[in-house]
């Protein structure tokens, strides 16, 4: 009993000791590993083809919509559903070492239910290494909205991961050119963020520039030249009915709406010269926000409301300008080449997208606000027009595609690129909605 | 004969004085009985006795020795004189005997003739022969009697030769034993003195061996003291050196414990310089990964997620086989995940 209650102390003694050691070096010596960088490439993501209860209307599966509009993103990259081990509905029938094998970090499973004329959408997605559901939800559209269906799905699982709002359900709006016939063709046409879906709005035999949403997401402004010249209409597109609001002699062009959708930013040369204006959209009356001799256009609201982004020639060639408030002192933005124009924020604050030119080629390039740090997002030479999604994680763009012009949609870093199908002739000035709630 | 003596010297008895003495008693004895013996008439007529008297030489005493001879010699003529002499008395009284039994006989004869011739003429002869056996039994039988007599009393005497021959002997022999013992006592002595010498000597080399390993432990004990601080600096530097070898050792694993990390991290989009999530990892000495807690959040739970999905994703996490080096810095640790450049 004596020599066992003395061990017992000593072994107490040694592990105090020990734990003393232990303490003493883990303060000096507790390892702290930084990770400043991640992975370059796209998240692993399995989107497993949806159980059917019931017939399903034609087209498109759900799933592959899904998919689809994830890797568009640029920032997932899902399997093939050919390489999946298992299509589980469920969460009993995930094993997360078999989505683990084949490097997946999540997986999306669900099951669609028709109920009449409306389909119901049960879905769960899984956090593979955590092996935990990160979001599970019901959602249901009518049997003839597949598509809204599956852009919400898309929307959710995008938030769920990455934390920010998805925008696969908003709208895109862009013109076409259709010279078919010998007949010039121009349509103002909005369509889902993936192309499908397009619907013409107006259709003209002089040109349509400028489409700009406002931020209900209800209308368009645009410049058309229907009447000759170019004049700013605003479109509703709910009723179909348009409004001329900019008709002013010489130039009416560049709408851009404010955050409150009550006025417009547009360039007028009505005074001889191009200067931004800012039109009350109720009272439509105007108020001249630059002055000076060169050329002051293509306005934009910044993400606060408060400044305006406006391109300029005034260093001699086409520079972004900025002015903290309306009528301020613009401060020029962009330094890197001769020619930057089209400025377009995002909704976040820290970038700005225009069309840069380098060595003759147009491409698209972007500058971090916070270290004026610029960077070149394009290559393909003969970009234009960029348009950042309202989650700031997109970009469209027009390009050029052997002779004609295209939309693509890249990541808003500049990684992924992802052409949207193209339509009959000549595709430009996208503008991407905002996400209508 | 000569191998008995042999034997009887073999034995350890004295030869100076046994051979003689019993030399002269045998002669003695020899003389006794022939003066007394009245049936020793005759050697040549009496065969038995000459065996028995060879039975008792061969019993009880050694034929005299060729060595015992010359003893005997000094005075021969004085004894053949005697005995001759001797002789001639006996043999004039035997012939007288002789005569006067003849005599006797001869009367005798004469009268049982007679006697015979005048009683029973017929049955004489056989009753002769009988009487003759029976007689002649009788005389055998009380010549057997006389023989065992003799023998006895030869036999007593041997028995008390050869039981004062034993005493002697074992006069001897307890004198033998004494000095066995004297001897041995001496020898024991001896032995006990050798052996308190040698104790004496051992002791004396005991004590100076002591001495002499008391000054070599004092030696040692320098040497040794010495030896240790040159052990201790060595293992100081040693120490220093292997920490400096486990520090860079760590800072190999560290670098491709975030290389993998890094690899595995996919921040997400709503991620911002500011942003940073720590986690508190626990590894098993196979690199396999035992425990993560998020011990600071990024304050955004997609950040925070993507930093634990990095850690989880890993199979195995490069650790140093060393398992020091494992324990010091790789059991536990901490990863800090913060998006310096974003994409």
């Amino acid at each position: 009993m004596m020599r066992k209650v003395s061990f017992r102390s000593f072994q107490a003694l040694f592990s105090a000791v020990a734990l003393m050691f232990l303490v003493v070096t883990g303060a000096q010596a507790e390892l702290l590993i930084r990770v400043t960088e991640g992975a370059d490439s796209a998240i692993p993501i399995s989107v497993v083809p949806f159980a059917e209860n019931g017939n399903m209307p034609a087209g498109d599966k759900v799933s592959s919509i899904v998919q689809a509009d994830l890797a568009m993103s640029g920032e997932f990259r899902p399997l093939s559903p050919q390489k999946m081990l298992s299509l589980p509905s469920k969460r009993a029938d995930v094993y997360f070492r078999d989505w683990r094998l084949l490097g997946q970090r999540y997986v999306l499973v669900g099951e669609l239910t028709r109920n009449g004329d409306r389909v119901e959408a049960r879905y769960e997605l899984f956090d593979v290494n955590r092996e935990e559901r990160i979001l599970g939800e019901t959602a249901a559209a009518p049997a003839s909205n597949m598509r809204s269906l599956a852009h919400h799905i898309s929307d959710k699982v995008y938030e769920a991961i990455t934390g920010v709002e998805g925008a696969f359900s908003t709208k895109l709006a862009y013109v076409t050119l259709d010279r078919a016939g010998g007949n010039a063709r121009y349509r103002l046409q909005v369509s889902d963020i993936d192309g499908k879906r397009a619907r013409i709005r107006l259709e003209s035999k002089e040109p349509i520039l400028s489409p700009a949403w406002s931020p209900d997401g209800k209308k368009l402004a645009y410049v058309s030249f229907e009447t000759g010249k170019p004049v700013i209409f605003v479109h509703e597109l709910g009723s179909g009915k348009r409004k001329k609001v900019a008709d002013f002699p010489g130039l009416n062009s560049a709408p851009a709406w404010s955050a409150d959708g009550q006025s417009l930013l547009m360039t007028l040369s009505k005074d001889g010269n191009a200067e931004i204006y800012q039109m009350n959209l109720q009272s439509r009356k105007v108020t001249k926000l630059t002055n000076h001799w060169a050329i002051d256009t293509e306005a934009t609201w910044d993400s606060s409301g408060e400044g305006v982004y406006f391109t300029s020639d005034r260093s001699g060639g086409p520079q972004i300008y900025y002015m903290a408030k309306p009528g301020a002192e613009p401060r020029r933005i962009t330094f890197g080449s001769r020619y930057n124009a089209r400025p377009r924020p995002d909704a976040s604050g820290n970038y700005v997208y225009y069309v840069h030119q380098r060595d003759r080629a147009f491409t698209i390039a972007r500058t971090n606000l916070k270290n004026d740090e610029e960077t070149v997002l394009t290559r393909t030479g003969s970009d234009e027009s960029p348009s950042v999604s309202p989650n700031g994680r997109m970009l469209i763009y027009a390009t050029k595609q052997s002779g004609e012009s295209v939309l693509t949609v890249i990541s808003a870093d500049g990684g992924a690129a992802y052409s949207l199908p193209a339509s009959e002739g000549d595709v430009r000035d996208p503008a991407w909605g905002p996400i209508v709630r | 004969m000569t191998g008995q003596e042999r034997e009887f010297t073999s034995t350890g008895v004295p030869p100076w004085k046994s051979p003689v003495a019993l030399s002269v008693a045998l002669h003695l004895l020899i003389v006794g009985v022939a003066l007394t013996g009245w049936s020793w008439s005759s050697p040549m007529q009496e065969p038995p006795p000459s065996s028995i008297s060879a039975r008792l030489i061969t019993q009880q005493k050694p034929e005299p020795s060729p060595v015992v001879e010359p003893v005997e010699q000094p005075d021969p003529d004085q004894e053949q004189k005697d005995l001759e002499k001797q002789k001639q008395i006996e043999v004039q009284k035997r012939q007288k005997q002789k005569e006067e039994e003849a005599r006797k006989v001869a009367e005798q004869k004469k009268r049982e003739e007679t006697k015979r011739k005048a009683e029973e003429q017929k049955k004489a002869e056989e009753r002769k022969a009988r009487e003759t056996q029976e007689a002649e039994a009788a005389r055998q039988k009380a010549e057997a009697e006389a023989k065992e007599r003799e023998r006895r009393k030869a036999e007593a005497e041997a028995e008390k030769q050869r039981q004062q021959e034993a005493k002697r002997k074992a006069e001897e022999e307890k004198q033998r034993k004494e000095e066995q013992r004297k001897r041995e006592e001496a020898e024991r002595k001896k032995k006990e003195e050798q052996a308190r010498q040698e104790a004496e000597r051992k002791r004396l080399e005991a004590e100076r061996r002591l001495q002499e390993q008391q000054l070599e432990a004092q030696a040692e004990q320098a040497r040794k003291a010495r030896a240790d601080e040159a052990r201790r600096q060595e293992q100081a530097a040693a120490a220093r050196a292997r920490e400096t070898q486990m520090l860079s050792e760590s800072q190999k694993y560290q670098a491709l414990i975030r290389e993998r990390l890094s690899q595995a991290w996919y921040p997400p989009s709503s991620a911002t310089e500011d942003m940073t999530a720590r986690l508190q990892i626990t590894l098993l000495p196979t690199g396999e990964l035992a425990g993560v807690k998020l011990v600071a959040s990024s304050g955004n739970t997609a950040f925070d997620n993507s930093a634990l999905g990095a850690v989880k994703s890993l199979n195995r996490y490069p650790v140093p086989s060393e398992r020091d080096t494992f324990e010091t810095y790789f059991r536990q640790f901490t990863i800090e995940f913060n998006p310096r450049r974003l994409r």
